[in-house]
């Protein structure tokens, strides 16, 4: 029997992925409401595949709020995805009271994974407390490296690229339960120290924000001297030494909230330790600066020709299919947009506290009508399905700024509209 | 970079500008006036600020409710040296010495972009502040000034660094369009280093009035460029400037050997676009196009 603790969004998807593989699973989360919810599958996460896998797996899973029932585990995973302030600094205090809270609850020589995203350097200090106070339980400690990509969250966890385990001890085998669970999913199993491990998760992160920041800086050059960014991709990914799979879309900075931590995590570890790493320091403002490209190419192109323009924007997640709107460049954009009039649209977030002039529209053709220009923030898929002779109908202005190359430039450009996209020389 | 202690603008009680006979003093004056603001300006004759005098007569001008903008300085056409940069600091010695807690409600200081390092680019109001000239060094020096006096007098400060200035009337004669404009009229010949690559952000001085005031309307405080976000090589104002004439006179573009390494300036103005977010910059094509409308009348 297997257990997870805590069912955000990470404890939701790693708890229905484990069941969906045959293993009997307790899903616990303190919040009762929460646990009924889940129960009567009302998923509060949006995650393609996941209502049809939880209802795949429905057989194996227990969503619960008594914590006695972990007592039946001999595998229990933490999984609360730990929360981080305005700042990205992560709040470590949720992730030590639900360990405090469950762990007398659990059988002796109960194996317990640490799957939230902590900090080097955690996992041992947890590991020594948990010796102090609960010695006579015998509780192996391990932590697990999570990789999941919001929006792709499923397909991340049943089938992952390696499975990367900090361990009290790297030479001796995996304890029995947790290595007849990560088998089952066919992937390399790298057993580390927990600190390389703790590192190793923060890593891949740096490497992902490189690349994004390689993309955003030569994407900006690309706009400037005519050449275009997406024929030079290709180049690059058939490099081995890139890859096929390489981050290298320009975007609107990073957000999500995940990576954000990393990079403050490698700023605070390197501020203790005294190692350079002010190359995070230029990730951090190249990704605050590609934030505002949408509101420099808005000022540049039409608010420098339209007073008081309307603006429809479309869009308000970080990005395509999630509700998760931290650090989100749209809300950042509406932010910097309170002094004019603007129609939002996005087909999953509702923003319950909007400016004076913010209205959010059924459609996203609604949100076109009358507007000077169109802002397309998030590249849902159903932007790119929308007949764009509507738009045109629509919307009062002729100029489309598309970030992320939701729709068609080629369609736009006939169309008769003005299009901005990253990394292409600006169409007007 | 800012935040408005007025969301809404609302007009100060008063304004006392120190240094309202320069360049930039002139045509805030000339702003404030449309505004309907009430204003007393000083000239360095009326408040010699390098003398420890002025202490006193600041104090007895300022009001609680008046806001104090800084322009006054000696200016780099009135020596580079350390000389000059003592009294610069002097000045600012005796201002801080009147910004006693309660003394006035808001301080607006006009430095420069010349306190960010060489190599900045584009330039944002986080971006490394390392002066390599005097000018820059004073005007960091009087910002710090200034912001240690204003933080312990609990006075709000907005700090505005401006590019390179042009426009009708300006007294400085340095490289860039105010020159070409002059030798174009008298020379009919513009006299470029190199092909005249180098670009810079060129602001005109009325958008330089306007910001200052739309400063003092919301009661901002904080660090601002004020800059257009688009920078032009010496040589497109120069060519700007010969089609200006074309029809009445041939300008010509002269090229001189270049004696240093090219540099550019670009300007990153995302923090104006939030924190004025009606507020349009001129063209450098439209704020000449002005410019030489006036010398044409006889005005620039």
């Amino acid at each position: 029997m297997i257990g997870f603790v805590g069912l955000s969004h990470l404890g939701i998807i790693s708890s229905i992925a484990a069941a969906s593989k045959g293993f009997q699973v307790i899903a616990y989360d303190a919040n009762a409401a929460l646990c009924e919810q889940l129960s009567r599958r009302e998923l509060p996460v949006l995650e393609p595949d996941l209502p049809e896998l939880l209802e795949k797996s429905q057989a194996q899973i227990v969503f619960t709020s008594d914590v006695t029932k972990l007592g039946q585990c001999n595998l229990v995973y933490i999984s609360v995805d730990v929360p981080t302030d305005a700042n990205n600094q992560s709040n470590l205090t949720v992730l030590h009271q639900l360990v405090a809270a469950i762990a007398p609850h659990l059988a002796p020589e109960t194996v317990l994974v640490i799957l939230s995203q902590v900090p080097p350097g955690f996992t041992r200090t947890l590991a020594a407390q948990l010796q102090e106070t609960q010695g006579d339980r015998r509780l192996q400690i391990y932590y697990q490296v999570e990789t999941l990509i919001f929006g792709r969250a499923v397909e991340r966890a049943l089938y992952p690229e390696r499975y990367i385990v900090g361990c009290p001890n790297p030479a001796q085998p995996l304890p029995q339960p947790l290595h007849e669970l990560l088998s089952t999913f066919g992937c390399p199993l790298l057993p580390m120290r927990y600190e390389s491990a703790e590192l190793a998760k923060i890593s891949i992160n740096m490497c992902l924000v490189a690349s994004v920041s390689v993309a955003n800086t030569l994407a900006e050059i690309c706009e400037s001297i005519g050449a275009e960014w997406s024929e030079i991709v290709p180049a690059l990914k058939l490099d081995k030494r890139i890859g096929a799979y390489s981050y290298l879309s320009p975007g609107l900075g990073i957000s999500g909230g995940n990576l954000e931590r990393d990079l403050i995590t490698v700023k605070n570890l390197a501020h203790e330790w005294g190692t350079d790493a002010r190359v995070v320091d230029a990730w951090i403002a190249n990704s605050r600066y590609r934030r505002d490209w949408v509101l420099r190419t808005l000022h540049s192109e039409v608010m420098s020709q339209v007073q008081n323009p309307r603006i429809a924007v479309w869009g308000l997640a970080y990005k395509p299919n999630t509700h998760s709107t931290k650090n989100s460049p749209s809300l950042a954009l509406l932010e910097a947009l309170t002094a004019f009039s603007v129609q939002a649209y996005d087909p999953q977030v509702v923003l319950n506290d909007r400016p004076a002039r913010l209205t959010q529209s059924e459609t996203a053709l609604a949100a076109c009508q009358g507007s000077d220009v169109l802002v397309v923030m998030t590249p849902w898929a159903e932007f790119s399905a929308i007949d764009l002779s509507q738009v045109k109908a629509t919307l009062k202005g002729a100029t489309i700024i598309d970030p992320f190359a939701a729709l068609d430039a080629q369609k736009c450009r006939e169309a008769g509209f003005s299009y901005f996209r990253l990394g292409s020389t600006p169409e007007r | 970079m800012i935040h408005h202690h007025h969301p809404s603008p609302v007009n100060p009680d008063r304004v006392v500008v120190l240094g309202g006979s320069g360049f930039v003093g002139r045509y805030l004056l000339s702003h404030l006036k449309t505004l309907e603001i009430p204003v007393v300006s000083f000239t360095s004759g009326e408040l010699d600020l390098c003398q420890p005098e002025s202490v006193e007569n600041l104090k007895q001008t300022l009001q609680p409710t008046d806001s104090l903008v800084v322009i006054s300085a000696l200016t780099p056409d009135r020596g580079r040296d350390i000389r000059t940069l003592m009294r610069n600091l002097s000045m600012i010695e005796h201002t801080c010495a009147a910004l006693t807690e309660g003394a006035c409600a808001q301080v607006v200081y006009i430095s420069s972009d010349a306190v960010y390092a060489d190599e900045a680019n584009p330039v944002k109001e986080t971006s490394c502040c390392d002066p390599s000239g005097f000018h820059g060094v004073m005007h960091l020096a009087r910002e710090r000034m200034l912001l240690q006096t204003t933080k312990a007098a609990k006075i709000p400060l907005l700090i505005l660094r401006p590019s390179l200035l042009y426009g009708p009337g300006d007294t400085h004669n340095g490289y860039g369009p105010n020159r070409f404009l002059r030798t174009a009229e008298k020379d009919r010949k513009i006299t470029l280093f190199g092909n005249g690559e180098e670009k810079r952000d060129h602001i005109y001085i009325e958008d330089v009035a306007q910001i200052i005031g739309l400063g003092l309307l919301h009661g901002s405080e904080g660090v601002l460029n004020v800059a257009t976000g688009t920078a032009v090589s010496f040589f497109e104002a120069a060519q700007t400037i010969v089609d200006l004439w074309k029809g009445q006179a041939e300008v010509q573009i002269e090229c001189l050997p270049r004696s240093n390494p090219i540099t550019h300036r670009h300007f990153d103005i995302t923090e104006t676009y939030k924190a004025f977010p009606t507020f349009q910059y001129q063209s450098i094509a439209s704020g000449l196009q002005k410019t030489f409308a006036l010398i044409e009348k006889g005005n620039g």
